[in-house]
């Protein structure tokens, strides 16, 4: 419940009150803590009422004073929130900062180009070197190779365009390429 | 002036469809397998058939391999025009799960070979 339809109620309380100052005491006190209830979500009624006190209308209590009190708990409400931190903390232990990837390196690179290489069903794992052409050596036709470049895509996440994919041949040949992008060096 | 006219003839250009050259229509051809190839989880999830994602991949394959002996140019733009016309239809939802499903042809019965079958179903 914001603070604003906080107010709202109290001010819609304080006019069903106007018309009925002269009522018992009962009523308003039935009325004016029900409408307290609907202010004070359940897991802080007992800090509050700690804090406040038992609370007791009398018939005598005027427009003004109900403002007061209940303008007084709002503030503690927001306060409450405020000080014990417990909605913050737990946005702050859910932000994850995506922009930052972990460093490569041309041997992680060697390794990841490789893994992937050897998890490709139509590779033979024990043919596979860094110098080994996809088409004569490892015996992958085309749409292997298409196959093989989509893998590397989706393992370094940045599209490779046909232009260059055409012309990586060898894992070697993609390790020199993906080390190009991601601005890695000896 | 008869020879010439023949060998005006022989050399004549044929317009293009699309592709001027094999390299060309080469690289259509694999740009337009990358893009099914990428798309069929997508096909799988949104038509919801009972196929997995390497199944389709495999038809994929062979749907491709099926034209591979296909050397002229002008057959082949025409093949990858199709091919992307059945991934937009794919794509858009402009197909239902029985035109994806026809892939595999799995409702249509296989052609009788012995004669008497043949007979009895009435071809040749």
């Amino acid at each position: 419940m914001s603070f604003t339809q906080i107010a709202r109620s109290c001010s819609r309380l304080a006019a069903t009150l106007a018309p009925r100052r002269v009522a018992s005491g009962i009523l308003i006190q039935s009325q004016a803590s029900r409408m307290m209830h609907r202010i004070a979500v359940p897991s802080m009624t007992s800090q509050l009422s700690q804090k406040f006190g038992v609370r007791s209308y009398s018939a005598k209590s005027t427009i003004e004073d109900i403002k007061f009190r209940v303008l007084k708990v709002v503030s503690a409400y927001d306060k409450v929130t405020a000080e014990k931190e417990c909605r913050g903390r737990w946005q702050t232990q859910l932000v994850r900062r995506y922009s930052a990837k972990p460093p490569l390196s041309l041997k992680l690179i060697n390794e990841r180009v490789l893994l992937v290489l050897k998890l490709y069903d139509k590779i033979d794992p024990s043919k596979l070197n860094v110098e080994s052409h996809f088409i004569n050596d490892l015996g992958l036709d085309s749409l292997d190779h298409v196959e093989v470049i989509m893998a590397m895509e989706d393992e370094f996440g940045f599209e490779i365009p046909d232009s260059d994919a055409e012309k990586l041949l060898k894992p070697a040949d993609i390790i020199k390429y993906v080390a190009d992008k991601e601005d890695v060096y000896e | 002036m008869a020879g010439r006219e023949a060998v005006k003839r022989a050399v004549q250009q044929v317009r293009p469809i699309l592709s001027v050259d094999r390299e060309e229509a080469r690289k259509r051809a694999l740009n337009l397998y990358k893009a099914w190839y990428r798309q069929i989880p997508y096909i799988v999830m949104d038509y919801d058939i009972p196929m997995t994602v390497e199944q389709c991949r495999d038809k994929l394959r062979e749907e491709f391999v099926k034209h591979r002996n296909v050397t002229d140019i002008r057959v082949i733009d025409m093949l990858v025009i199709k091919g992307q016309m059945e991934l937009k239809e794919s794509v858009e939802i402009w197909k239902q799960k029985g035109h994806i499903m026809r892939y595999w042809k799995e409702s249509q019965d296989p052609k009788p070979t012995d004669f008497l079958s043949k007979f009895i179903q009435g071809v040749n």
